[in-house]
């Protein structure tokens, strides 16, 4: 009898081992590992979308495709998207699934090759462009668009889905940051000029009360980008030659550390409970931070960021992260004609219509923003404002060990008072050697 | 017939011995193999064999990090397991005290930080006690009419905030252990002891500490394994992306994921982690050994 139980439980573990070598449909799934849920409805979507084109497939001679694309974000917003390209490809029996994956960047490093396993495309924000075109994943875009496709798009946008001269990714929407106020706070107009703006700041704030007149994430890169794209400095170059130690990037942390002594801590959090427990009468973000906002109940303005003047007479530019769809290189031999549909369906103004409408997101279409209701939103106004002075994040793979060493610089100087020159020099070397490390 | 035994002790830890393999055995000699390779981002296909390189970059490098790195770990450890011993004994000994009422809450109520996940501990220290706006600390500065004070801007501020914190985590277990210890400490030797005229200080040295030595022992080994790869409470506390405070410390691991993991570039950080697994297997076998000479005496 023990022989017996025995037997059975080494049979049961030896094919639980092998279970993972499976049929394609459940070991993609159980593979992958991660949170398998799709955007057009649920978890069972992707076989959803899979029978809704097979149903379709009786009324029109057309093969059913599926493109199936993983992503790793707001699953209401995919939705949106998705339902927008599906009623538009309705006709030609292609179906587009989106899969959400957490931890998108390891998931497309395991299985960005994969055929069997992977997606056909995924979406994604631009700054990890470099590193998944580096690995040899992607295919260019306009190997299946055209520019005449893609002319209602902003131009800043497709600076920023496109890597060393060739377009990657497709845009769809646009974060940037924002200059958010308490009308029952602020007193009077929202100066122009950043000097203007620091005097006001002075005289609203008191550091030993808690109360402060603005606060900003001011030792995050992406938080003291606009003063640093602004002096026209930069964290790394084209060239992937890092820029810590440039006069003009002394002179932008300089430059913002007289504001962030006058910001408090300046973490995130502590940041947005400020401004949320209304101790802060402005705050520098980005939309995300609007539904905490509109929860709290308070009464609140935009302006764009743009609108501020630095010193040096150039307007503040923040970073732009603009969220797009690429395309893996096996869908370009096995899937080129229904990935074409997909992407031209994306680049129509009522894609970014609907996405402004039920998601507030800035669409990459310029065309979008000519519909009445998208134009009386006044935040994503301000973001298409922005636009115009915006810059990508930098998409080149020796980005990601950029964040490091320019957010320890603003921390020495805001946080530590380290001498800025001093700081700069140290963390441009630790900058240099951490891109030297990735070779 | 004894070796129709042997074969089937043999198959019946074939299925286990497997899975060790896979999970454990498999990965450590496939990292060993990667390290030995320029497997990064720009060779991520291509990768080749490029020798002790990768070893060589991670140890003998210009930089003097890893060794202020390495001295940071040895003084962490060091001085969190000193502090965790010599507090977890006397609350212990607290606990144990004769007469004492509601002794069974008290030791609920202690094991409580060891209950609660690390991530949530952490995140709540750093906002509840050591933030500049809410943190209770510098609230009560404040009431006290000082300035507030930002805990985790500078090294040493942050080093030792970063240690009472791994206090409150840690004390817990340790307590734990040094109560059981006690408990199995005959009765009857105190006895003795005070009608010999032994005092306090003579019967906790002369015999509460020879009598827990041997117990408590793996518990610190262990402990002070824990405390030596302690990544959380450093990184979330100081070096969370997007909020750095300006504290610039550094233990081993937070070093390698700093310089290795972060640059995708898995040859090298295969070596350091190759560096870090040799280092706690001598740490490991040393402490075994000390533990072993001490059972012997």
């Amino acid at each position: 009898m023990k022989r017996k139980i025995y037997g059975t439980l080494c049979g049961l573990l030896a094919v639980g081992m092998v279970a993972g070598c499976g049929s394609q449909g459940v070991a993609s799934n159980a593979a992958n590992g991660g949170n398998v849920q799709n955007a057009a409805g649920g978890e069972n979507a992707s076989d959803t979308a899979q029978n809704a084109a097979e149903e379709g497939q009786g009324a029109d001679s057309a093969e059913p495709e599926t493109v199936t694309v993983w992503h790793d974000g707001d699953e209401s917003i995919m939705q949106v998207i998705a339902d927008e390209v599906n009623k538009e490809l309705e006709a030609e029996n292609v179906t587009v699934a989106f899969e959400k994956k957490t931890g998108l960047t390891d998931q497309l490093q395991l299985y960005g090759n994969d055929a069997e396993n992977g997606p056909d495309m995924y979406f994604y924000a631009h700054d990890s462009l470099g590193m998944f075109a580096e690995m040899g994943i992607l295919a260019p875009i306009t190997d299946f668009i055209s520019a005449e496709d893609e002319k209602d798009l902003l131009p800043m946008t497709i600076e920023a889905g496109t890597y060393q001269d060739t377009q990657y990714l497709l845009p769809v929407y646009y974060e940037t940051l924002l200059f958010i106020y308490n009308q029952d706070l602020w007193e009077g107009e929202v100066p122009g000029t950043t000097d203007e703006l620091y005097a006001y700041m002075e005289e609203h704030t008191d550091t030993a009360a808690g109360t402060y007149a603005v606060v900003n994430q001011h030792s995050t890169a992406y938080n003291v980008a606009p003063f640093i794209n602004g002096y026209g400095a930069y964290i790394i170059d084209e060239n992937a030659n890092p820029g810590l130690d440039t006069e003009e990037m002394i002179e932008a942390v300089t430059y913002n550390k007289q504001f962030a002594t006058l910001m408090g801590e300046g973490d995130y959090d502590t940041c947005n409970t400020l401004f949320n427990e209304q101790k802060a009468a402005a705050i520098i973000g980005g939309p995300w931070l609007v539904s905490g906002i509109k929860e709290a109940g308070i009464n609140y303005g935009i302006k764009s960021l743009s609108e501020f003047t630095l010193p040096n007479g150039s307007p503040l530019a923040p970073y732009s992260g603009v969220q797009g769809i690429g395309v893996l290189k096996h869908a370009e031999e096995n899937k080129k004609d229904a990935v074409a549909s997909v992407l031209k369906a994306l680049c129509k103004e009522n894609v970014g219509v609907s996405l402004a409408k039920e998601s507030s997101c800035a669409p990459a279409n310029a065309k979008s923003y000519e519909d009445a209701d998208v134009a009386a939103n006044e935040m994503i106004m301000a973001m298409r404002a922005t636009a115009e002075t915006a810059q990508p994040m930098p998409n080149l793979p020796q980005m990601s060990v950029m964040w490091g060493p320019a957010e320890s610089l603003l921390a020495a100087v805001n946080k530590s008072g380290e001498d800025v020159k001093t700081a700069a020099e140290t963390y441009q070397q630790a900058a240099v050697q951490a891109v030297g490390d990735m070779q | 017939m004894r070796k129709k035994r042997q074969i089937s002790v043999w198959l019946h830890s074939l299925p286990a011995m497997v899975l060790i393999g896979g999970i454990i055995v498999f990965p450590i000699i496939y990292t060993a193999y990667i390290s030995l390779t320029n497997m990064n981002l720009f060779h991520w296909d291509n990768y080749e064999m490029i020798g002790m390189d990768n070893y060589v970059r991670a140890l003998f490098k210009v930089d003097t990090g890893f060794l202020t790195a390495i001295l940071t770990t040895l003084l962490w450890t060091a001085l969190n397991m000193a502090f965790q011993v010599v507090i977890a004994f006397f609350i212990a000994l607290g606990l144990n005290a004769p007469g004492l009422r509601l002794k069974n809450v008290y030791k609920t109520l202690l094991m409580f930080p060891w209950a609660m996940p690390a991530y949530v501990s952490i995140l709540l220290w750093k906002v509840g006690i050591y933030n500049t706006e809410f943190g209770l600390a510098n609230k009560v500065l404040s009431a006290l009419g000082f300035e507030k004070i930002n805990y985790l801007s500078r090294n040493v501020p942050a080093f030792l905030s970063c240690m009472v914190l791994n206090l409150w985590m840690a004390l817990p277990f340790m307590i734990m252990m040094f109560d059981g210890a006690l408990q199995s400490i005959d009765k009857s030797y105190y006895e003795s002891a005070k009608m010999d005229g032994a005092g306090f200080w003579m019967q906790v040295f002369h015999i509460t500490v020879p009598s827990v030595k041997p117990i408590m022992a793996p518990s610190v080994i262990m402990t002070t394994f824990t405390t030596f790869k302690q990544f959380d409470i450093i990184y979330l506390l100081t070096q969370q992306k997007g909020a750095l405070t300006g504290a610039t410390l550094q233990t081993i691991i937070t070093y390698a994921h700093q310089n290795a993991f972060v640059s995708n570039n898995y040859g090298l950080s295969s070596a350091v982690s190759m560096i870090i697994f040799v280092l706690i297997v001598v740490i490991s076998l040393f402490l075994n050994r000390g533990l072993k000479e001490n059972d012997d005496v």
